[in-house]
């Protein structure tokens, strides 16, 4: 495999593998808890490495996946003592984890490659050096297979759990009549959004991560009313910006990450004046409608 | 270190007061923000922050021929761009179905993702002076110059005294808007004005700070102060005193401590005072609440056992 195909299919499948649950995190309400997730990864690959004195070991993303159900819980638990108003649980949080993170690395580890701007910006060119080689050929980036298979963790979870993550999503007391337990299913849920935000990071940055899971489905929903029609616009949505964005970040000779995320914003811009225009249109025909029938 | 030692060094003293200013400014400010549950939009102000200072930074080498590191140049840029990516935040909620979060989500991401595409443009080209652009992201309190401080003194003194000016209106719009709409206030121009303060608040410290950890500074200081006041000109001044304590603290713990940075420990001394106020404050706090739910219950139960058996010498 050629390593421009590798790159570009790395950056396809990991807009995909983050879009896809981005979806359920836009009608859920928790597009700013993944920028709080995204932050609190830090302090999490720190500690994995403590533990394991490997940049490439699987325990750093375990590490920073539990650092993002931190932020998770402990803001739920913070909105929960009803002691706060509004948002300000998830900024109380993450701003203290990325702290203690950052304090960490130049306590400890400051002889550690560990990057913190590499961490906020990333690079998908870099994460795609690192080829696979079997048998004296090239597969691709092994960060390919990685990104592929968390990609199907969340084909898996979202197909098992679709009508149970419907339902909570949009009638949660009738989902708690039914025996549903949404708080499980909600904290499952932002587990695997917290792997995949983990997982992603390091192939696009905290920047690119919100953007390749929010603005899609964002897209997505100015353009659809039902559920299926959205998952599928997302989809297509995420494709085409993760090609376009990636050829914009080539021209400019910028990080990918920027490329991209502000290509999907220039499409979420596009859709918006369109969409609002043709609601004005429509109103006009009534209107002219109305006043000739009279 | 002593007191004295401590504050005979130019630099440290650049440091502690630059940042108490941050502290106070922040602090008083957020608590609007707070009040109107929209705490994160610091966030998204910080983020965009970065490519208002950028194009700050290019207009006033390129096109003025000046020195790209005014700081009053990097904060108008700064303020010009944040208020945009406010605007466009909400914009999206009142044009669309989309809801505050997301689109504080998507305002945030596109403003950043332009903000590191003009950067690398900066990186490439031949600039002069572009060497400190990078602090921006983590921020650098070591780097505040007197020009600097002053600057921010200025602009901290400015923001706030437009809070003083239009506190009956800002009031009225956080508690009651619909009253104010009634009273005649232009609510878009009003919200305008107050976002705007809250911009300055949160672009003052990102050269300082850095654009990531602003929003500690926005949100927990507001939040400390509201488990200890009830009213609005307690909050906003109990908010600001402890913006500016924890920033005086925690400026001179990284200082005496030695390679610890200066903002992440800011962050966390003021996040220990957000704990304390939280679990210990006398009214509403997490203990107390416990207390008093105890007590009822023990009531409760008092009353129930002497319902249930009757009381003596009464009649049978």
């Amino acid at each position: 495999m050629s390593f421009v195909l590798g790159t570009t299919l790395l950056a396809v499948v990991t807009a995909l593998a983050c879009a896809l649950p981005g979806v359920f995190v836009v009608l859920r309400k928790n597009s700013m808890l993944v920028d709080a997730i995204s932050h609190a990864v830090l302090p999490g690959i720190v500690v994995g490495y403590f533990f394991a004195h490997n940049l490439d070991s699987p325990l750093l993303i375990l590490g920073a996946a539990l650092a993002g159900l931190i932020v998770v819980l402990g803001s739920e638990w913070l909105s929960r003592t009803g002691l706060l108003t509004g948002d300000a649980s998830q900024g109380l949080i993450f701003p203290a984890l990325f702290s203690g993170g950052v304090i960490l690395v130049t306590l400890n580890f400051a002889n550690v490659h560990l990057d913190t701007h590499a961490v906020l910006v990333g690079d998908l060119n870099l994460a795609a050096w690192q080829q696979l080689i079997i048998g004296g050929a090239s597969w691709g980036p092994v960060y390919l297979y990685v990104m592929l298979a968390v990609l199907l963790v969340n084909l898996a979870f979202l197909g098992l759990f679709y009508a149970k993550l419907k339902v909570t999503t949009f009638d949660a007391q009738f989902a708690t009549s039914l025996g549903i337990r949404s708080g499980l299913l909600n904290t499952a849920f932002m587990f695997l959004v917290s792997v995949t935000v983990t997982a992603a990071f390091n192939a696009a940055g905290a920047i690119l991560v919100i953007a390749l899971v929010v603005v899609p489905a964002a897209t997505a929903y100015l353009l659809s009313t039902r559920l299926s029609v959205m998952i599928a616009l997302t989809t297509g949505i995420a494709v085409a910006g993760a090609l376009a964005g990636f050829w914009l970040a080539y021209v400019l000779d910028a990080a990918t990450s920027a490329g991209m995320s502000v290509f999907y914003g220039l499409v979420f811009g596009v859709v918006l004046v369109a969409t609002r225009l043709r609601q004005r249109r429509n109103r006009n025909v009534r209107e002219h409608a109305v006043a000739a029938s009279q | 270190m002593s007191l004295i030692e401590f504050l005979g060094n130019h630099t440290y003293r650049m440091v502690l007061f630059g940042t108490i200013t941050i502290g106070l400014v922040a602090g008083a400010l957020g608590s609007f923000a707070y009040l109107r549950k929209q705490s994160l939009i610091s966030d998204v102000i910080s983020h965009a922050a970065l490519p208002g200072t950028l194009l700050a930074f290019l207009t006033a080498v390129v096109v003025l021929g000046a020195d790209g590191r005014n700081m009053i140049a990097l904060i108008i840029g700064a303020v010009i761009v944040g208020t945009l990516a406010v605007l466009f935040a909400n914009g999206i909620t009142r044009a669309s179905k989309i809801r505050i979060d997301t689109a504080m989500a998507v305002s945030l991401t596109v403003f950043f993702g332009a903000g590191m595409l003009l950067m690398r443009i900066i990186a490439n080209g031949a600039f002069p002076g572009k060497g400190g652009i990078q602090d921006y992201l983590f921020g650098n309190a070591s780097v505040i110059t007197i020009a600097d401080l002053t600057t921010s003194i200025t602009v901290g003194a400015l923001a706030l005294t437009l809070m003083l000016l239009f506190w009956k209106e800002f009031s009225l719009r956080t508690f009651d808007p619909d009253h104010s709409t009634v009273l005649g206030f232009r609510a878009r121009t009003i919200d305008t004005l107050m976002f705007t303060t809250i911009v300055i608040a949160t672009v003052i410290g990102v050269k300082a700070v850095g654009l990531v950890l602003m929003v500690a500074f926005v949100v927990t200081p507001p939040a400390a102060a509201r488990q200890w006041t009830r009213t609005l000109p307690g909050m906003v001044a109990l908010s600001g005193l402890f913006g500016a304590v924890g920033s005086g603290v925690g400026a001179y713990l990284s200082i005496v401590l030695g390679k610890v940075p200066t903002g992440p420990l800011i962050v966390l001394t003021l996040f220990a005072i957000f704990l304390v106020s939280l679990l210990f404050s006398p009214r509403r706090s997490i203990i107390t609440r416990a207390i008093s739910r105890t007590r009822a219950r023990a009531a409760l139960k008092r009353e129930l056992l002497l319902a249930s058996t009757p009381a003596e010498g009464a009649l049978r």
